[in-house]
């Protein structure tokens, strides 16, 4: 089961995101204080604050750290329409921090005319070609250039990088357009090689309602990609690569062509979902809504999306059977033996009552009308 | 002045009772959001007493608009006549209480009065040219017929509406002014913005020196406002992007900051809500912005109609609706139901999760259940935030703050990486015969109580063991499935070599072997007796691919590898009319096939192979000393491909399942078995994500391993890039610039050892600090008797 430990964090204001590095043993958070802090395990297995320190002009949105190959390096973003990159400095004696790491802004994208609302380090693979980034990380000087644009033509809040490292690389925007008339919130685009542009290659028409979050899982082999997306509910979304036709010489001309399934929807938070976050190896799906709880999601051996805890936001945690609706797309029995997870620690989803009738949800009308605008994001 | 004064003291009471009647006026209004377009950008504008009228004013543009329910209607045009810099306007400002008369400062160092009772189109009433630069800011007392100007010439003057001449002239002695602004609830004072971050306090009796001045902030303050409720309230905003809200009651004490992304030129406090001000920009940011003064980071609302930076708000006296002029050339009325409250979007939570499994969950304390305002507390009391948060924050304040709880789910039970470590690194995936490995891997995983991945590994050994009889044994070398060609094409190279040597001299070769290499000791703990035969030549590979594996670390481990593959295919027990039917077999081609196989193992001729097979096949039927039936062959030759089909679903169902531990596992265990059924980019990526999996769990030596284990050649290659050592010459000291063991300055190979003085391939050992060293085994030899370099250097050598 779960230990909940409380965290003093000295943020004076929301914290809108938080990140594990890595291995697991670094946390970042990020607040609209406009400072991020930086969280170390210590000995004693308690985290300590070790960085504190004003990173923006304004909220600060997203934090996320770069491979460690790269450096301790963090990528912040802000509501002040710039992203930063930050590289913790070693040795360095900060006056003003006495006892903390020093942390060196080596660069600030000012590229953007409004919000920044999300960034990602590129996978570590595309991290060392210089073809493809998001932020690319030199080796020597971590200068970090604007490599590429996508016009994504609609207000983008989010994206994920595809992790994967065989197939082309791929990222997924959502918006949180609030208007509901404007079609898919979540693109998928793929980077094409042979042109060196980006194509959009999927929109997710059935996601209509503002995207918070999305997530690509780990991959680990799959012959598929599982993409978490955070909006009035949960979902998640397999794509499944369709093998190019063979006519198609040039490996990277043609545009890869995907099977689009909805293995799962849980409106379960019954409120806006904020995040959604995979585990290491992509089978358990956390997600975290105005509800102010966590859940977390496994599949069981037939594909069946199911909650297998519940954490909630004053430290308690419930088990599966708190909420035991699941509103998978698959019809199953009820004949499920646990015997076939995989894990051990997913085993216990079997247990909770399988209704697997799948709900609707319903759209409920958005009071304001709000000026629709072109946004982009930058690379 | 005494004069002066008394006569204002008149009017002072009346304006005290028609005040509340403009505000009660217009409460009851509702507008919409909409615009008119100017023909030029604007710089200021002031609405009328009752609100209903606007004067937008610019460089080339003044002009009057009334403000309709559903639009602008113009009024009237100031510009007329003949051009003339007095109606280029910095400012303009409509009087308090009479609505025929404005205030404009001109870029030309005039201010000018305009009485729109004129009945003539000219509406110009009187112009004083008092200042010698620019002015920025004109002002009427609320109650009285008096006009303050600021200018850029560092003065302020106090204008006599009736005299129409300047009465009093105050010197800053600073820089520029910025705003000026009279005290609301102060008949006597005026607040001013200095250029250099100064703001002073006046009392207009005491022309020589301001009773009060402190600096507000970084740069110049652009803009001052005084709260329209609280009597010591006085925001104040600059160039340094900051909003600072002061308490002026005895000496000004910072209450609150907001930090906005750009420089602000305008503030403006929204009436009727006390902790809320609004803000434009002057570069940058184009939206107006209203902030709530307890909440300083996040704007409660914006305003993101304009295309360029907003010049001046003004409020209808009415906290949901605002004008706004801009350099957009466009008049807008803002209606706060449109505004977009990024309080709104901004996320309250974050959530992640650690390679461990634990959740980290940041939520608002305003989220379901979040009755912990502790952390609301803590966050005050800290001693980090300014002194204002310190001193006791009224109830209502501590309310609005937002704060975040941090919870650490740490997860305690059946976590993922304890398994996964640990199996990880209990794993035996070669050195070992194939059944043997394989119930080794069961046992591990029974011990996790993962008994499905236990089952798994027992069936792979049924499946695809090759010791369950006799005639599995020789279907192995003869699969007729036109899949496995490569498969064949390595196996049925090396292993009719193998059974050369050993056949020749079957005990022979086993007691040299064992006798002879006394280094792989370690294959010798391994006591099957059916094994023997395996051992035997495991050793005699081990000896071959030694003898001439120097050359490259990578390919030997790729012979040690295949060895060992060779090794399991072959300790099943044969029957002794066996050979006869090997010895036919292989010789096709036996010689010609091993000089090929180290360069490229794939590259063998299909057909060459298929014909071995051909011969394979044919042999039960030729000859009659196999004891097979017919049928039995064909029957056994069918079942290893649907061993083969099931094992490769198993490695994609575990692929799937995200447990690539297993696949990975599982494929390496399997080796050349199973390997040509599963394409190289599926392969790659299996690899590829387990070996991420280690790193992120920081088992590099595991990882080194697989990747040494996986025989594949772009992760083979991980281990080959990446990893830079810098070394000097052992001769000149110099560092090494090429790759290789060549000096450049020296033209001499680096790496002889010091000890034998022959070029070590293989294991090399140096000193860091002298660059000498050698074989690992000299080395090590040397060390134990002198800790002084052997190379005669002197250098007291290191070995970390």
């Amino acid at each position: 089961m779960f230990v909940t430990k409380s965290i003093s964090a000295e943020h004076k204001d929301l914290i809108h995101d938080v990140a594990y590095d890595f291995h697991g043993r670094r946390m970042a958070t990020c607040s609209s204080d406009q400072s991020v802090q930086v969280w170390d395990i210590g000995e004693d297995s308690e985290w300590h604050c070790t960085a504190n320190w004003r990173t923006h002009s304004g909220s600060v949105w997203r934090v996320t750290w770069a491979h460690p190959e790269f450096g301790q390096v963090l990528a912040t973003c802000s509501f002040d329409r710039t992203a930063a990159v930050w590289e913790e400095v070693v040795g360095e004696s900060n006056p003003n921090h006495r006892g903390q790491n020093h942390w060196v802004k080596r660069t600030q994208l000012v590229d953007s005319r409004t919000s920044v609302t999300d960034v990602k380090f590129a996978p570590k693979h595309l991290g060392r070609n210089n073809i493809i980034l998001r932020i690319e990380l030199c080796v020597v000087d971590i200068a970090v250039r604007l490599q590429n644009e996508i016009s994504c033509k609609m207000n983008c809040s989010c994206i994920s990088w595809n992790p994967s490292r065989v197939h082309p690389a791929m990222i997924s925007v959502g918006s949180d357009d609030p208007s509901t008339t404007g079609g898919g919130k979540v693109q998928v685009y793929e980077y094409s090689d042979g042109n060196r542009k980006w194509n959009k290659v999927e929109t997710l028409m059935t996601v209509t309602e503002a995207v918070h979050d999305v997530a690509f899982a780990p991959n680990l082999g799959r012959s598929y990609h599982l993409l978490a997306v955070a909006s009035k509910d949960v979902r998640i979304i397999m794509l499944k690569p369709l093998r190019r036709a063979q006519s198609t010489v040039g490996q990277h001309s043609g545009v890869t062509r995907f099977e689009v399934r909805q293995p799962a929807q849980f409106d379960e938070h019954n409120s806006q979902v904020w995040r959604v976050n995979w585990n290491i190896t992509g089978t358990i799906l956390a997600s975290s809504g105005d509800d102010g709880c966590v859940r977390l999601w496994k599949a069981n051996y037939l594909d069946n999306w199911k909650c297998i805890g519940v954490l909630k936001a004053d430290g308690t945690h419930h088990g599966p059977g708190h909420s035991g609706r699941s509103h998978s797309s698959h019809v199953v029995g009820t004949s499920a033996t646990s015997g076939a997870s995989s894990s051990s620690s997913g085993a216990a989803a079997g247990n909770s009552s399988q209704s697997s009738t799948r709900v609707r949800f319903t759209v409920s009308p958005v009071t304001d009308i709000r000026v629709d605008q072109k946004y982009s994001v930058f690379f | 002045m005494s004069g002066l004064f008394g006569s204002e003291w008149e009017t002072l009471g009346s304006a005290a009772i028609r005040k509340p009647k403009t505000q009660l006026s217009f409460t009851t209004s509702m507008g919409r959001t909409m615009h008119i377009e100017l023909e030029t950008p604007a710089n200021t504008l002031s609405i009328c007493r009752d609100a209903s009228q606007v004067v937008i004013a610019g460089r080339t543009l003044f002009k009057i608009f009334c403000i309709e329910d559903e639009e602008f209607v113009e009024r009237a045009n100031l510009r007329v006549g003949k051009k003339n810099l007095n109606y280029s306007s910095v400012d303009v400002v409509w009087h308090p209480n009479d609505d025929n008369v404005l205030a404009s400062a001109a870029t030309n160092s005039a201010v000018i009065t305009w009485n729109l009772g004129k009945a003539s189109g000219f509406k110009q009433d009187h112009v004083f040219n008092d200042h010698r630069r620019t002015v920025n800011k004109v002002c009427f007392h609320p109650r009285d017929d008096m006009l303050l100007s600021g200018s850029q010439d560092g003065l302020m003057k106090i204008f006599d509406l009736r005299k129409k001449e300047a009465t009093i002239t105050f010197n800053g002695q600073s820089e520029s002014v910025r705003d000026v602004q009279f005290m609301q609830f102060q008949y006597f004072s005026f607040a001013a913005a200095f250029e250099n971050g100064n703001i002073q306090l006046w009392d207009i009796r005491r022309a020589d020196k301001f009773y009060q001045q402190f600096t507000a902030h970084n740069g110049p303050a652009f803009s001052l406002d005084g709260h329209p409720e609280e009597r010591q309230w006085l925001a104040t905003a600059g160039r340094d992007k900051s909003i600072k809200i002061w308490d002026l009651q005895f000496k000004p004490v910072l209450m609150h900051t907001v930090q906005t992304i750009a420089p602000v030129t305008r503030v403006k406090w929204r009436p009727q809500r006390k902790f809320h001000i609004s803000s434009c920009s002057l570069v940058i940011d184009h939206t107006i912005n209203v902030w709530d003064i307890r909440r300083p980071y996040i704007p409660f609302a914006t305003f993101e109609e304009h295309k360029d930076v907003a010049t001046g708000v003004v409020w209808r006296h009415d906290p949901h609706i605002f004008l706004s002029a801009s350099k957009d050339c466009t008049l807008y009325q803002h209606v706060f139901r449109d505004a977009k409250r990024p309080g709104d979007k901004a996320n309250p939570v974050g959530v992640d999760i650690n390679i461990f499994g634990d959740v980290c969950h940041a939520a608002s304390d305003n989220l379901g259940g979040g009755s912990h305002n502790r952390g609301t507390t803590a966050s005050y009391s800290s001693t980090k935030v300014p002194s204002f948060f310190r001193k006791n924050p009224e109830p209502e304040e501590q309310t609005r703050a937002v704060c975040s709880n941090v919870y650490v789910f740490t997860n305690k039970q059946s976590r993922f990486s304890d398994w996964f470590c640990l199996s990880a690194m209990k794993y035996k995936l070669s050195d070992r015969p194939f059944g043997e490995l394989c119930d080794h891997n069961a046992q591990v995983a029974e011990n996790f109580g993962r008994h499905q991945i236990c089952q798994s590994w027992k069936m792979l050994k049924l499946l695809s063991a090759p010791d369950v009889s006799s005639s599995t044994s020789a279907t192995f070398f003869a699969i007729p499935t036109t899949s496995d060609k490569e498969d064949k094409a390595v196996t049925g190279t090396e292993v009719p070599l193998m059974r050369n040597e050993s056949r020749t001299d079957t005990n022979m070769g086993d007691s040299t072997g064992l006798t002879s290499e006394n280094e792989e000791s370690e294959t010798s703990d391994v006591e099957h007796d059916r094994a023997m035969t395996s051992l035997a030549s495991n050793i005699a590979s081990h000896s071959v691919f030694f003898g001439d594996g120097e050359d490259d670390l990578l390919d030997m481990y790729r012979y040690d590898y295949s060895g060992n593959e060779t090794t399991e295919d072959w300790h099943l027990p044969t029957e002794a009319f066996q050979p006869r039917h090997e010895i036919r077999d292989r010789s096709p081609s036996p010689d010609q096939l091993q000089q090929v196989r180290p360069e490229s193992p794939s590259s063998c001729n299909d057909s060459e192979t298929l014909s071995i097979h051909n011969q394979f096949l044919s042999i039960p039927t030729s000859d009659n000393i196999n004891p097979m039936p017919m049928s039995a062959v064909i029957s056994t030759s069918l079942q290893p491909w649907q061993f083969k089909q099931i094992i490769r679903d198993m490695l994609h169902f575990y692929a799937e399942q995200g447990d690539v531990q297993m696949t990975v596992s599982a494929l390496i265990v399997l080796g050349d078995r199973i390997r040509n059924l599963i394409d190289e980019t599926t392969q790659e990526l299996w690899f590829m994500s387990y070996i991420e999996l280690l790193c992120r769990f920081q088992l590099w030596v595991v990882a080194t391993e697989i990747i040494k284990l996986s025989n594949h050649h772009a992760v083979g290659a991980l281990n080959q890039a990446s990893t830079t050592i810098h070394t000097n010459c052992n001769k000149c000291n110099k560092s090494l610039i090429t790759s290789g063991w060549v000096c450049n300055r020296c033209q001499s190979i680096t790496n002889t050892c010091s000890i034998c003085h022959h070029v070590v391939k293989g294991l090399y050992v140096w000193c860091q600090g002298c660059s000498h060293g050698g074989h690992l085994h000299h080395i090590e030899e040397w060390l134990k008797s002198s800790s002084w370099c052997p190379a005669g250097c002197g250098h007291k050598c290191e070995y970390s």
